[in-house]
């Protein structure tokens, strides 16, 4: 990776985020509430705090990742800087990155936020924090190159129809897969949480808080999923991504 | 060496059935010059143009930009092409500024280069005073002008632009066409796509005809009112029958109450125009216009 490349990432990160941040400062805070959502319930109904506060870091990085990767390729199309990008000489992972980038520093201040609180209240540490830091930025890119390869794949769906879909995957990914509960909930269906990105990188988190146990070959085929997961997905995306059209 | 270069550039969509968008189309676009893709819709104009500019492969045939091979060299030829695409947008948030800046950011210049750059993009457009406003509180054309400002900070050689003056009014549709002649004055090349005949006449070096994937007549504006053998046109009003002009073979065409006649030259139009007033109709003579020549080409025409 060249410096032009680095150099066009971190323009396109900016101009996909600071234009918005400027004018809508509101909107760092908009995937941080919905995420906080079931942390209500969770606060209310008197569980496991540390539960809810993992499981909104999570389902941050989810609707970042994937929502967000969807909607803005969605959008750039719609309104055709896609276009003008395409012909100017700016590498596609550039564009990619920039793209997926953008939305996580929207909605740094509300992770920041979560990552205060989970270490105020003790459930990570300083040191378990590197290990949920890695796992949440492998959740990340796993699920923005999900959301460029839906992306490719419905070229001709509307904004609409990719909004409504990107938030559907979101939603779904977010809050069904046990993010917010504890996998034991599932019985001996609880594998179905190494399945999914998210509910896997909340079962790492939970691990390195303390709150989960599993053997040690477990949290490594964990980690292995994850990173497999994440390895499938780009290069997927690496591989069907065009950036000139047939 | 040509801008522009294409040579038997062939485009066949494959969908539910194949759809020949480009049919072997050959073009030559000289550098400094104002060139326009003239044709109605679906005559392939954006086609080429998308092909031309790297973003659509070609499915036979060649096309150059500066000598570089737009299949081969994509790289090299975007470092030399700023595109302005068909019912382009603009991002509600963003300011003409920012357009222009990051832009220009993303061309490689510095910091500083791209400032200046913004800012001599926006002057030429003018749209200085309105930089820091943001795109939402724009007019159609500010913001159209915004995006012309944002290809034009880039410096390129080539400009691009798909129909740029479309759902524009008169007024900021000239302040567009200003702005592209003064690219051309300062050296640029410009390759227009429109389907606006008076823009095409207005702005051109030159310009090609398009129809249904071909290039049907190439030329200055001149040059293609030229492949008309009737040079003139005689506007009448009423009834044409008294006139017996259809009689003796001239094309006619009929509007509701009006008729245009074409004719070969000037007396023979100020003939009809005479006859015409004396039998107490209107009428009213001009030397035929681009449109008239590419109605007659493209074949949309009842006589």
């Amino acid at each position: 990776m060249n410096l032009k490349v680095v150099k066009d990432v971190l323009v396109i990160t900016a101009l996909k985020s600071l234009p918005d941040l400027k004018r809508q400062p509101l909107v760092m805070f908009l995937v941080g509430m919905i995420s906080s959502l079931p942390l209500y319930f969770i606060i209310v109904f008197g569980a496991d705090i540390s539960y809810g506060l993992i499981g909104a870091m999570v389902s941050t990085i989810s609707f970042i990742g994937m929502n967000a990767a969807i909607q803005d390729i969605a959008w750039d199309r719609y309104v055709k800087i896609r276009e003008m990008i395409v012909a100017m000489p700016v590498h596609p992972i550039a564009y990619a990155m920039g793209i997926a980038l953008a939305p996580l520093m929207i909605s740094a201040p509300s992770l920041i936020f979560f990552v205060a609180v989970t270490m105020w209240l003790g459930v990570l540490t300083l040191s378990s924090l590197l290990w949920a830091a890695v796992s949440l930025i492998l959740c990340w890119a796993a699920l923005s190159s999900v959301g460029f390869l839906i992306s490719t794949y419905l070229k001709k769906a509307s904004p609409y129809t990719l909004n409504n879909l990107a938030n559907i995957l979101g939603i779904g990914l977010g809050f069904i897969p046990p993010v917010y509960y504890p996998e034991e909930m599932l019985g001996s269906f609880s594998w179905i949480a190494a399945v999914f990105p998210t509910s896997n990188t909340a079962s790492l988190i939970r691990v390195y808080s303390g709150s989960l146990s599993l053997p040690f070959e477990m949290v490594v085929m964990r980690w292995l999923i994850l990173v497999a997961t994440t390895i499938v997905f780009a290069v997927l995306t690496i591989s069907k991504a065009r950036w000139r059209e047939n | 060496m040509d801008a522009v270069k294409s040579s038997n550039l062939v485009k066949v969509y494959y969908s539910k059935e194949a759809v020949e968008a480009l049919k072997g189309v050959n073009i030559s676009i000289r550098k400094g010059e104002l060139f326009t893709l003239l044709g109605p819709n679906g005559a392939g104009k954006t086609t080429f143009l998308r092909i031309i500019s790297t973003q659509l492969f070609p499915t036979k045939g060649g096309a150059y930009v500066l000598g570089y091979d737009v299949l081969a060299q994509p790289n090299e030829v975007r470092k030399h092409i700023a595109v302005v695409p068909q019912d382009v947008a603009t991002y509600g948030n963003f300011t003409p500024l920012e357009y222009a800046y990051y832009f220009s950011l993303l061309r490689g210049m510095t910091k500083h280069e791209a400032k200046v750059a913004a800012k001599k993009a926006l002057e030429a457009v003018e749209l200085w005073d309105l930089r820091n406003r943001t795109c939402r509180t724009l007019s159609g054309g500010e913001k159209k002008r915004a995006i012309i400002a944002s290809a034009l900070s880039s410096d390129a050689d080539i400009f691009m632009l798909d129909e740029p003056t479309s759902g524009l009014d008169a007024v900021a549709r000239r302040n567009v066409w200003a702005v592209l002649r003064e690219m051309v004055e300062q050296g640029k090349t410009i390759l227009l796509t429109t389907h606006i005949m008076e823009e095409a006449e207005m702005v051109s070096d030159r310009l090609v005809i398009m129809h249904m994937g071909t290039a049907i007549a190439e030329g200055t504006p001149e040059e293609i009112k030229r492949l008309a053998k009737e040079k003139f046109r005689v506007v009448v009003e009423g009834d044409l029958n008294s006139l017996g002009l259809v009689e003796n073979g001239s094309r006619v065409v009929k509007f509701g109450s009006k008729w245009i006649v074409y004719v070969r030259d000037e007396d023979e139009a100020l003939g009809i125009v005479g006859t015409a007033l004396k039998k107490g109709l209107k009428a009213e003579t001009a030397p035929v216009t681009l449109e008239d020549v590419f109605v007659k080409l493209v074949g949309g025409e009842t006589d």
